[in-house]
């Protein structure tokens, strides 16, 4: 993403320490960053994709041959799906600044909300509408809580709570099942050719979907860059003379509606809508967003690595399947890689730096 | 270089809080158009809280402020932006992130023409090439405008939050232009540069309130030195012939202040 890639042309590391008259326009020495330093860089931003690859490769080898399918890549986008939904609103929260831990509750009152109004003879559109209708409030009242000056983790846990016993109270106790008119958008695939392929669930379409309108709207739109500017300095961003509170209250909401739209999904997968928020589901969404390298200090991040964050953990998960292996040696295996990615990562920023510390005492050097 | 009638930016009677510290006791200070202010002070007197209350970041306990004659009442900077005020924050409020053209925008973000900007893009190259062209104007220079702040130098830094007030105030015909510390950490040609920005913008009649430790940079711009000890004015005269001992001893506490001592 342009907001966290370093320029790697005409960005010369030592050459513009002089803020200073431009007399002359153009007198800058340029030179440019030096290959390894780019190198690096790139393996930091783009690392988690390069370690997509190679677990790819490695279990293509040791499950050989169900793993390397078109119809096991499906499979593993299907069950990536709903992580990455989740991992979507987590993200987004972290990136602009909040850590919105209700997410589990604003699933599962969103799913018995459309629950309620599907068994209740109302069409499918408004069943949806509504559902996701209940994430907007969710994360507006999460949200006007918030910007009063408290502790949006401590807010949020709150609300997880409320939110909980609220879904059971629609529920009446109970579930609601046999929403098959949800289907379209759960188990249905679509673009099937023939006998040869066997079409694509509906679950990827919608998380292509929000990945893509997700990415250009943090990096390309004002309103987007403006979130994750409050993500990373909110009061600067009001000092800017922008109202940074509305923007907080606007992160609160998108990721109220992406975790409606989870758990939307969720229902729509086994068309039953189940008032139980199960925690669980905040931290696999955690751990994706954590392999993804987003920073909880807010402002930094991008969803595509989010993505692949999500595509990980089911890649892993899947490849084990295929190999017999219990599924809780898949969980022992994304902590370690989670921990893994840390150390990885530490050591990379200390090579930039070392890097271009080196560079900049070198053209000291020469200057003298 | 002083003209006389209403002042661009009048303060009476600001009391300030913080918990039950007592940041602010009864400031008067004003600043004409035109008009170069030092604010000085020791280590906690006061002269962030002041310009904070100036900008519309903090709200006076008590106290009005008038802008150009009229009563204002800041609730939030962009309160004291649509009156013309802009202000570089000691912390310099940058976001570190993103790139210096989207912090030289930030709050003016310049869209893309046609269906794109209704739905909100910005216009990423215009912002670099406008805010190069800014730049320029002012005469100061930084790094490339791609570069992300948090891969700049302290002095870069300051450079980039100067220029984003300097360009946004350049566009009022009668701006007021708040710094703190703007040339803490810069070097001699830089401290060199600003000074001349500060005089240049004071001549296009532009009103500025400046703090600062570097009393031959005061001498050096300000018409005028406001010196606050304690949350309290001590001192408030012309800077041409003005005793440097006399100001030391002021900003110290030393010596007593010009206002009390009358009586006492
Ligand atoms: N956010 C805050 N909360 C509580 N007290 C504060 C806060 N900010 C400043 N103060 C107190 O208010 C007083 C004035 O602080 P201020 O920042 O205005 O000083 P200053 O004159 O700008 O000092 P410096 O030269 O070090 O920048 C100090 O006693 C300080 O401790
Ligand atoms: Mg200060």
């Amino acid at each position: 993403m342009s907001t966290d890639s370093v320029p790697t042309s005409g960005a010369s590391v030592a050459g513009a320490d002089s803020p200073g008259p431009a007399p002359a326009p153009s007198t800058t020495t340029g030179q440019d960053m030096p290959r390894s330093v780019s190198v690096l860089v790139f393996m930091r931003d783009r690392g988690i994709f390069v370690l997509w690859g190679l677990l790819i490769v490695a279990f293509a080898f040791w499950c050989s041959p169900y793993f390397f399918k078109v119809d096991n890549a499906i499979l593993i986008a299907n069950a990536a799906a709903l992580t990455a939904l989740f991992a979507a609103g987590v993200g987004i929260g972290i990136m602009t600044g909040v850590l919105d831990l209700s997410l589990p509750g604003t699933a599962a009152v969103a799913s018995c909300v459309c629950g309620w109004v599907l068994t209740h003879g109302h069409a499918t559109w408004l069943g949806l509408a509504a559902g996701l209708g209940a994430g907007v409030v969710v994360g507006l009242v999460n949200g006007l809580i918030t910007i009063r000056g408290f502790n949006p983790i401590i807010v949020t846990i709150g609300t997880l709570s409320v939110l909980s016993g609220l879904a059971a109270v629609i529920a009446g106790g109970y579930t609601f099942p046999g929403l098959t008119q949800l289907e379209f958008m759960g188990t249905h695939r679509y673009l099937k050719v023939g006998d040869s392929f066997s079409g694509i669930p509906a679950p990827v379409f919608i998380v292509a979907a929000v990945f893509i309108v997700g990415t250009v709207f943090l990096t390309r739109t004002r309103d987007g860059i403006r979130l994750m500017a409050v993500g990373a300095n909110a009061e600067a961003v009001r000092r800017a003379g922008i109202h940074a509170d509305r923007y907080r209250v606007l992160g609160f909401v998108i990721s109220g509606v992406l975790g409606a739209l989870g758990g939307l999904v969720a229902t729509a997968n086994v068309t039953e809508a189940n008032p139980n928020a199960s925690p669980a589901i905040i931290f696999t969404a955690l751990t994706a967003v954590a392999l993804a390298g987003v920073a909880l200090t807010g402002g930094r991040g991008s969803l595509p690595r989010v993505l692949v964050g999500a595509l990980i953990l089911a890649t892993i998960s899947n490849g084990l399947t295929i190999r017999g292996i219990q599924p809780y040696w898949a969980t022992v295996c994304t902590g370690a890689l989670l921990l893994g990615s840390l150390a990885f990562e530490r050591v990379l920023q200390t090579a930039v730096s070392e890097r271009l510390m080196a560079a900049n005492l070198s053209v000291h050097q020469k200057k003298v | 270089m002083t003209t006389t009638g209403t002042p661009a930016l009048d303060l009476q009677g600001i009391e300030m809080h913080y918990g039950f510290v007592r940041a602010l006791d009864g400031i008067d200070i004003h600043v004409n158009a035109g008009e170069v202010v030092a604010l000085l002070g020791d280590n906690g007197a006061g002269k962030s809280t002041l310009l904070k209350v100036m900008s519309g970041a903090h709200r006076p306990s008590g106290g009005t402020i008038r802008v150009r004659g009229e009563e204002k009442s800041f609730h939030a900077p962009s309160d004291a932006a649509d009156a013309g005020i802009q202000m570089v924050y000691q912390d310099l409020s940058l976001v570190e992130p993103q790139d210096i053209a989207i912090n030289l925008n930030l709050g003016q973000e310049k869209l893309r023409r046609g269906p794109l900007g209704w739905l909100g893009f910005v216009d990423r190259k215009e912002m670099r090439r406008s805010s190069e062209k800014e730049l320029d104007r002012l005469g100061v220079r930084t790094a490339p405008m791609t570069r992300p702040v948090e891969m700049l130098s302290g002095g870069q830094r300051q450079v980039v939050a100067l220029a984003r007030s300097a360009i946004r105030v350049n566009g009022e015909s009668q701006g007021i232009l708040l710094l703190d510390e703007p040339t803490a950490a810069l070097g001699y040609e830089q401290t060199k540069n600003v000074e001349a920005l500060i005089r240049r913008m004071a001549d296009q009649g532009i009103a500025i309130v400046v703090v600062t430790h570097d009393l031959p940079l005061c001498y050096e711009v300000a018409d005028r030195i406001v010196i606050l000890n304690r949350g309290k004015k001590v001192a408030d005269l012309a800077a041409a012939g003005a005793d440097r001992d006399h100001i030391v001893g002021w900003i110290t506490g030393s010596r007593p202040s010009m206002f009390e001592t009358a009586g006492a």
